[in-house]
């Protein structure tokens, strides 16, 4: 709807409009917050009361974890082999060769593997949530669930939101094995860097810290991806053209807020 | 006895602006009005799936939006819901679907041969052959099976209340009058109210004991078939002969085309 301006505001039209923008999207963004909050609020409900089908949470695990091992196998290679080669050609003449095995570990424990594994689940997982919750509202079966006196969250939500938590971490932890191994091996090839200097450089600056960093990092990535991707199925309106625009939308609500938390934790726990 | 008071809703516009309307214990009801005029908006604050803004429902006396979650689960229990596209749930079989009816305490209470036996006989009472459909998937299913599915689903509860939105919609002219026999006979059957929303015009008054017509946010007319068809008002009239028109289109297109 195109909104029109009192001709008596003192304020030129461009300003108006941008001040009226600035509304809308803080309006916006206030909507999400309080939705997501009171979403999250009755997911904990559900879990407390134990009204979730441990079930469905199995099968959520299931396509969640097992079914994301092998593209989550094929990004946390190519990060380590990637991370590797270029930090052996900026490495080779300027610093000890071993140092290699601090940056192959460093990068992917502390930022490669919880992220590109997000990233990869936003994909996978995320999109696909969206879209089947979008899909259920448009056919009236979300309405379907209350009028038969069920709890859509309970049923559907919660057992994503546990899956979500519990994968994640397990993955990105799976993710730092085969990017550090897979960094070790291009290290080998491309320099040759053997493993027992590549192992001494990554125990040199090796520290326990930056395992619980990475790993909860993984957690937090994990409740945001089911949290954000039912609430934006959940808010799906229309038909298949509503569908679409909430993935598309959920997708990008979540890459963003995942690189926003990304940035959020070392102040927070790298000081 | 369902009563709606002054009921308002409003999306993007202004959908119902005060609605009053009774519908008493034991009878069928219909409602009618044109394409987007909030039948099934109406419908659906009946039971607290939509709020209005303003009004309230109240069912035997009981009201809706003053229901806090409990008394709401309880009240649910008494209504069946008969969705416009069936709702069932996609990933689940007619037999689970079927029994997602029965309520959550009953159903984690009884046997599985138990669960079976009742899906069973609301999928009799629908004129499906149980062995036949008791395994398929939404998918497998006609949209004639969908329909007496969720049919099922919604009377294996033993309601109180029957809610029918749209339950002929996409079907052909045999299996529209073979739904409307199925509504009235188990709104007989079962001692229900029923409320249908409905675009079959002439199917619901001849199933009907009262129908009411719903137009520009308000009821237009309240009162018996009969006196529906003989409504001086030209809206009603007007409304009555191109619901006729459309009918008898209808039928030319399912009979040559």
């Amino acid at each position: 709807m195109k909104h029109e301006y009192p001709a008596t505001l003192l304020l030129p039209a461009p300003v108006v409009k941008w001040l009226a923008a600035v509304g809308r999207v803080a309006r916006v963004t206030a909507e999400h917050a309080g939705e997501l909050g009171l979403l999250a609020w009755r997911i904990l409900v559900a879990i407390v009361r134990l009204k979730v089908s441990r079930r469905e949470i199995t099968t959520q695990l299931y396509i969640m974890g097992v079914q994301s091992l092998p593209i989550v196998f094929v990004t946390a290679s190519l990060a380590g082999i990637v991370t590797s080669q270029q930090g052996g050609y900026q490495l080779i003449s300027s610093s000890p060769q071993y140092v290699l095995g601090t940056l192959v570990v460093q990068s992917v424990i502390l930022e490669l593997a919880p992220l590109l594994t997000a990233i990869v689940l936003v994909g996978r997982i995320g999109a696909r949530i969206t879209a089947e919750l979008g899909t259920m509202v448009v056919s009236e079966q979300i309405d379907a669930f209350e009028s038969l006196g069920r709890d859509p969250v309970a049923i559907l939500a919660a057992p994503r939101f546990i899956a979500g938590v519990i994968t994640l971490p397990l993955l990105v932890g799976f993710a730092d094995v085969i990017g550090i191994a897979a960094g070790m091996i291009a290290a080998n090839l491309t320099i040759g860097l053997g493993n027992e200097t590549f192992i001494y450089g990554a125990r040199l600056f090796w520290h326990n810290w930056d395992l619980v960093y990475g790993l909860s990092k993984s957690i937090v990535f994990g409740a945001a991806i089911p949290l954000i991707s039912v609430h934006m199925g959940l808010r799906t309106r229309g038909g298949a053209e509503g569908v679409g625009l909430s993935t598309t939308q959920a997708v990008m609500f979540m890459i963003l807020t995942i690189l926003i938390l990304d940035a959020m934790f070392p102040p927070l726990m790298l000081q | 006895m369902i009563t709606y008071r002054d009921i308002h809703k409003s999306f993007d516009a202004p959908v119902l602006s005060g609605v009053d309307m009774v519908v008493e214990t034991g009878e069928m009801f219909a409602l009618f009005g044109p394409s987007g005029t909030g039948k099934s908006v109406l419908l659906k604050t009946t039971i607290g799936l939509v709020v209005p803004d303003r009004g309230d429902v109240e069912i035997d006396g009981l009201s809706v939006s003053e229901s806090d979650p409990v008394a709401l689960l309880k009240l649910r229990s008494k209504v069946g819901y008969v969705f416009q596209h069936s709702a069932l749930f996609d990933s689940l079989t007619v037999l689970d679907n079927v029994a997602m009816g029965l309520p959550e305490d009953t159903l984690q209470r009884l046997s599985t041969a138990e669960k079976a036996r009742r899906v069973w006989e609301a999928l009799e009472t629908v004129n499906l052959e149980p062995a036949e459909v008791l395994s398929k998937i939404p998918s497998e299913l006609s949209g004639g099976m969908k329909k007496r599915v969720g049919i099922a689903r919604a009377i294996v509860g033993g309601p109180k209340i029957l809610l029918w939105d749209e339950p002929t919609t996409g079907l052909d002219p045999v299996n529209t009058a073979a739904v409307e026999r199925l509504i009235k006979r188990l709104s007989k059957e079962l001692e229900v109210t029923s409320l249908l929303v409905t675009h079959d015009v002439e199917g619901g008054l001849d199933i009907c004991d009262r129908v009411a017509m719903l137009d520009g946010g308000i009821i237009r007319f309240c009162g018996t078939p009969l006196e529906f068809r003989a409504c001086p008002d030209p809206v009603v009239q007007a409304f009555v002969d191109r619901a006729a028109a459309e009918a008898a289109l209808d039928m030319v297109t399912d009979t040559y085309v």
